[in-house]
């Protein structure tokens, strides 16, 4: 696999704050990536210097090989519908669906019909009239139909109900499989695209703070759930980072990989491994010291 | 260049903002001043200016396309460079489209003795002195202009905000007042007076596609590293 993204000492200030600070980075292609971060923490900032919508205060960026800058070789491979994208001014769904089929060469527009009746999609309104989740639904199916090579997708979920963003999630992963591509999905619902995301770039005050595949992260840690008594007893003198209970049964999720004589112990003893939170990890992995997260500042 | 050509394409998707709507807004405006000629009991042809609304349109399109549009080209991963070409070309041919309705409405009046009431909205004698294609340069000039000044100003607006925008149109307020202060004071109205005369309308139009050219410019240069 070679590396379609390479950022050298990227950094981007406004005024005197960082929103990108001097951060390196390397993406392989044909990937899904978690893009994981707070709001602010600098996602939007990097996909959008990725693709030359922005530019970086200092540092270099290349795509395929090429600065992306006034380039329609490398632009025309990539898409980036941003979280607040703009449509010309009395513009109906499908004359946004029109300009991305003269713009992306891969446009699959069955494709696109199907995303349309799928997402219940209301063509007979111009999209500034939209709710909010069905304007994100313009821009995931620019996102998904348009098929370019490197995909951006900036919270693609925002307004979405439920039901539509397991609709986006379950047609990603499908055209995924059978078209081959480099996808980068920034979110902060880290939990629900958890399954979908093979390798995880977390970013935090403009700084890279984790890039590793999603199984390598998750074996980082341990769930065990079992009696409470048990599991508590398990659980001592290790690094802790969740602790639920429900009656009385508990669920701890620590910090360590398990040996296999360990994992024996484990089930002797009569408890269970069950799958790790990612959300729970990443939050802990990234907590600095001092930063407080919304939850306590709240 | 089949990414500029689709870039005009893009513009016209939507074909109510650049063909439709002038159009609505010329008919509306010939219509209301014909009926109010009809309703001016004089014998001497009667000229109005209603024919200059879709030109104040032509502003409003130059700052959507630059607002509004820009940031969906960028979606659609086309280069600064292309967007600029592109958009220009389409507002140079809107432009023309606009001036040979205007030529259409010109022989209609002068067909019917200006709707039948003797008042005229396109054919204004000062702009046809020229002949039909000098006409027709002035009109394309005058929309072309107005699209121009309009995506300068949304550019402008864009990189530095609305401050530097109002700098720069105080600045260029001081500089007219400067050109009136200037001649007053040289006592030259009267060669003035006679230059642009003899300028004549067309003359006029040939300095403002010079204006135009520069404000292109200016605009490519701030639009280069405009954020969407």
């Amino acid at each position: 696999m070679t590396a379609v993204i390479e950022v050298k000492n990227l950094t981007k200030r406004y005024k005197d704050t960082y929103a990108l600070n001097n951060i390196s980075l390397e993406v392989e292609g044909g990937m899904i990536y978690g893009l994981l971060g707070r709001n602010g923490a600098g996602k939007t900032t990097l996909m959008s210097i990725l693709t030359a919508q922005n530019f970086a205060s200092s540092g270099d960026v290349k795509v395929f090989g090429e600065t992306p800058y006034e380039n329609a070789r490398v632009l025309s491979r990539v898409c980036f519908v941003r979280e607040s994208q703009k449509y010309p001014d009395d513009a109906y769904p499908h004359h946004a669906f029109k300009a991305a089929s003269l713009f992306f060469e891969n446009w699959d527009q069955d494709f696109a019909d199907r995303l349309i009746t799928d997402f219940q999609l209301p063509m007979k309104q111009r999209i500034k009239k939209l709710s909010r989740g069905q304007l994100s639904a313009v821009g995931v199916i620019i996102g998904l139909a348009a098929r370019a090579e490197i995909t951006f997708f900036d919270e693609p979920y925002l307004g979405l109900d439920a039901v539509a963003r397991q609709i986006f999630y379950d047609r990603l992963i499908e055209d995924y499989a059978e078209h081959r591509r480099t996808v980068i999905l920034s979110s902060h619902l880290i939990d629900e695209v958890a399954n979908l995301i093979e390798r995880v770039i977390v970013i935090d005050h403009g700084k890279i703070l984790l890039h590793e595949e999603t199984d390598t992260l998750r074996d980082r840690a341990v769930t065990v759930v079992g009696d409470a008594a048990r599991v508590d007893a398990w659980a001592a003198g290790r690094d802790v980072l969740h602790r639920e209970t429900l009656g009385r049964v508990a669920s701890v999720t620590a910090l360590g990989a398990l040996t296999a004589t360990e994992r024996a112990g484990l089930h002797d003893s009569g408890l269970d491994l069950a799958p790790v939170s990612l959300q729970q990890l990443i939050v802990r992995l990234t907590q600095t010291k001092g930063t407080p997260t919304h939850e306590e500042v709240r | 260049m089949r990414r500029v050509l689709n870039v005009i394409r893009l513009q016209m998707i939507n074909r109510q903002t650049f063909i439709w709507v002038p159009l609505i807004i010329l008919a509306g405006a010939t219509l209301l001043s014909v009926l109010i000629y009809a309703m001016i009991p004089v014998e001497t042809p009667k000229y109005g200016g209603g024919g200059q609304a879709p030109l104040w349109y032509f502003f409003a399109i130059g700052i959507s396309a630059m607002s509004l549009t820009f940031p969906f080209s960028q979606a659609m991963s086309i280069t600064r460079r292309e967007f600029f070409l592109g958009t220009m070309l389409t507002a140079v041919l809107a432009s023309t489209f606009l001036g040979v309705v205007f030529l259409i409405g010109g022989g209609i009046e002068i067909a019917t003795n200006g709707w039948g009431v003797n008042g005229y909205v396109f054919y204004l004698p000062w702009m046809w002195e020229a002949g039909a294609l000098g006409a027709w340069t002035v009109y394309f000039t005058l929309a072309l202009f107005l699209f121009v000044v309009g995506f300068t100003g949304a550019t402008i607006y864009k990189s530095w905000g609305v401050t530097v925008l109002t700098i720069v149109w105080i600045a260029l307020a001081l500089v007219l007042v400067g050109l009136v202060f200037l001649v007053t004071r040289l006592n030259m109205w009267i060669e003035v007076g006679h230059t642009i005369g003899n300028l004549g309308a067309l003359g006029l139009a040939l300095w403002g596609l010079l204006l135009t050219a520069i404000f292109m410019a200016v605009s490519f240069i701030a639009f280069r590293r405009t954020i969407p």
